[in-house]
């Protein structure tokens, strides 16, 4: 053993595993804790097939990613070791995301709690973008929230380097109803203006407790945009009839937010209006957005602390109780059942949620 | 999990390589080391890939060796892996099978230029599609990304030299000198088949490319204390001077013994087998 397996197997012995939370086609996820301390932790082991192709590209962009980014709105990359072919990364336990959150009917949220949320991806965001990241698969489910309320920007499996101006990339990125009609259309030259579409998705989706743009396919994802925000006129957006994959889905008139959007304040729908802009490069930015009359206006945000949080401990039964009923029926349904805690962590931090299959 | 984003060999790691330590000499693994960046390179414009992902697989490639004795891992995997890794950390993936083809011809016309038939023309014998080569090279290819990975501790950002180039010619008033330009940009490529991306900081060697250009051709800029050029861009005549004779090793003449030697030992087994064979000449540790 040389001293550069005698340090990677020290590392190894620093993280347990206590039990597996969940499965996907590239990695398993093991909930863990840090020995000595026993804070609690994540252990997402990627799968490495001797036959398939290598690392998964997913993968590597992760560890790639969070080996820079250490910022309180972004997850943290603990340490990374390998043990026999499989990689291993040590990521921070977060409970729960902000789908969840917003699912949970029994949860009301104040304008207050709103704005801090989106005050806290913003500030995640801000960061990525100043390092000159991307994120590109900015969602509900992708932010996390710590047990002490702060929300956290994760799943780094579709981010890439953007600071080569006119460098082609793929379009294939983004969850479809988070995704930004330039890359329905087919723009391969884009930039951070596309993370911040998904941010306004996400503000509307805070405020109307559904999806605000749900659409079924990629044409109909455009219909929906337009339904809600109007057909983009030569003006609005100039050049968007030359985009690769520019087709005509029909004019909709533009309805006032407002309509829609009845209990915001106006500041709110302000800055909703700047996330949503047709043209990206007049796009509000993360920096510009975190200056935003919204954050300034009261109510000020919600400490992290007070944020409304989901009351799913019941679901989750204590180690030892699960470890009891190995050969139960019970412990079977709670890994595969859809609406449980378990289940939904693991699809979070599951390698398969990737939307694109291959990039360049 | 150290946060250093640009890790570079520690003194230890210099002074006494893993591969040294296995009774490789200095000199040798500096050739097989420049070898196996060739052939990196050989294989980035066979397969026409950018050469940000092959100057990214080199520097790889030379950190590698810090860590690791080409007792262990031969040259030419870990050749292969690292261009397989760069290629998606760079996004621009390449195709398993193209690496592995590339390498196969690479190698085979490198056994035949020391083989029994040098004298003849060189003739490439594909593999069969489903032959045991190609399971060997791609499992090696698999291990090899791996172990890069993990031995270098997962810390794959590369800083490339190329704009500070441009940035530091132009503050000297040499960024309309083509021949400058070109001349210290190609010192920046050949410097990639050395290990100093891994042991200097992107100034010093940009500097040290500086310094070849302007000398070869006679273009005199300020040297004389206090006002010598090379301090503008914070780096230490030492280290420049260093990584110049670092550069110019490469060129020096080479004796067809010595390619032979290199040639020959591409693989770990090679390597084992010259190890026993010189063991007794050589003073192990």
């Amino acid at each position: 053993m040389d001293a550069v397996e005698q340090e990677n197997s020290e590392r190894q012995k620093k993280w347990l595993k206590d039990k597996k939370i969940g499965e996907g086609t590239y990695a398993v996820v093991y909930q863990g804790r840090e020995a000595g301390t026993n804070r609690k932790i994540a252990i997402k082991k990627i799968k490495v097939g001797q036959f398939k192709d290598g690392l998964d590209m997913s993968a590597i962009r992760e560890v790639k990613f969070l080996r820079e980014l250490k910022h309180k709105n972004v997850i943290e990359l603990l340490d990374v070791f390998s043990a026999k072919t499989n990689l291993n990364l040590v990521l921070e336990f977060l409970d729960s995301d902000l789908e969840m959150i917003i699912k949970d009917r029994s949860l009301v949220f104040l304008p207050s709690d709103i704005k801090s949320w989106v005050a806290m991806t913003f500030r995640g965001l801000e960061f990525c973008h100043r390092n000159w990241i991307l994120h590109r698969d900015l969602k509900p489910n992708n932010l996390l929230i710590a047990s002490d309320g702060h929300l956290k920007l994760a799943d780094f499996g579709l981010a890439r380097e953007y600071a080569d101006p006119g460098y082609k990339m793929t379009h294939e990125v983004i969850t479809r109803w988070y995704r930004p009609p330039e890359l329905l259309y087919g723009a391969k030259y884009y930039g951070s203006a596309v993370d911040i579409w998904s941010v306004g998705c996400i503000f509307a989706e805070l405020m109307l407790r559904i999806p605000y743009l749900p659409g079924g396919s990629d044409i109909d994802q455009l219909k929906t945009i337009f339904r809600a925000l109007g057909s983009p006129t030569e003006e609005e957006w100039p050049g968007h009839t030359k985009l690769p994959n520019y087709v005509t889905v029909g004019q909709f008139p533009k309805p006032p937010l407002r309509d829609l959007f009845t209990a915001a304040s106006a500041d709110a729908l302000n800055l909703l209006n700047k996330c949503l802009i047709y043209e990206p490069r007049k796009r509000i930015t993360a920096k510009e957005a975190l200056h935003h009359p919204y954050f300034f206006a009261l109510p000020y945000p919600t400490h992290p602390s007070k944020l409304p949080k989901c009351s799913t401990k019941q679901d989750t039964p204590p180690l030892g109780e699960m470890d009891g009923n190995l050969n139960g029926k019970g412990r079977k349904r709670k890994l595969s059942s859809p609406d449980g805690k378990v289940r939904s962590i693991a699809r979070k931090l599951d390698f398969g949620q990737v939307v694109a299959g291959s990039d360049g | 999990m150290s946060n250093h984003l640009y890790p570079l060999a520690s003194l230890v790691q210099i002074e006494q390589t893993p591969s040294r330590e296995d009774g490789i000499p200095e000199s040798l693994e500096e050739d097989l080391r420049a070898y196996g960046c060739k052939l990196i390179y050989q294989a980035g414009i066979l397969l026409q890939q950018k050469q940000v992902a092959v100057a990214t697989a080199q520097i790889l490639f030379q950190r590698f060796w810090f860590v690791t004795s080409m007792k262990q891992f031969g040259v030419g995997d870990v050749g292969m892996g690292a261009l397989y890794l760069s290629s998606k950390l760079e996004e621009c993936p390449l195709r398993m099978r193209d690496i592995i083809n590339v390498y196969d011809v690479l190698l085979q016309r490198a056994s035949h230029s020391i083989g029994p038939k040098a004298d003849q023309q060189f003739r490439y014998y594909p593999m069969s599609y489903f032959g045991d080569t190609f399971y060997n090279l791609k499992e090696a290819l698999v291990v090899a990304e791996m172990q890069i990975l993990k031995r270098l501790g997962f810390n794959v950002h590369v800083v490339l030299p190329y704009n500070t180039l441009v940035n530091y010619l132009r503050l000297l008033g040499l960024g309309s000198n083509k021949e400058v330009c070109s001349r210290a940009w190609g010192y920046l490529n050949d410097a990639l088949q050395t290990p100093v991306y891994a042991m200097y900081q992107i100034p010093t060697i940009v500097c040290a490319s500086i310094l070849l250009a302007t000398r070869h051709l006679s273009i005199a800029l300020p040297s004389e204390p206090p006002t010598c050029w090379w301090e503008l861009f914070d780096t230490l005549w030492d280290d420049v001077w260093s990584v110049s004779g670092h550069i110019m090793r490469l060129y020096r003449p080479e004796s067809s013994e010595e390619t032979q030697l290199v040639v020959g030992m591409l693989t770990k087994k090679d390597v084992r087998r010259w190890l026993e064979e010189n063991a007794t000449v050589l003073p192990r540790p």
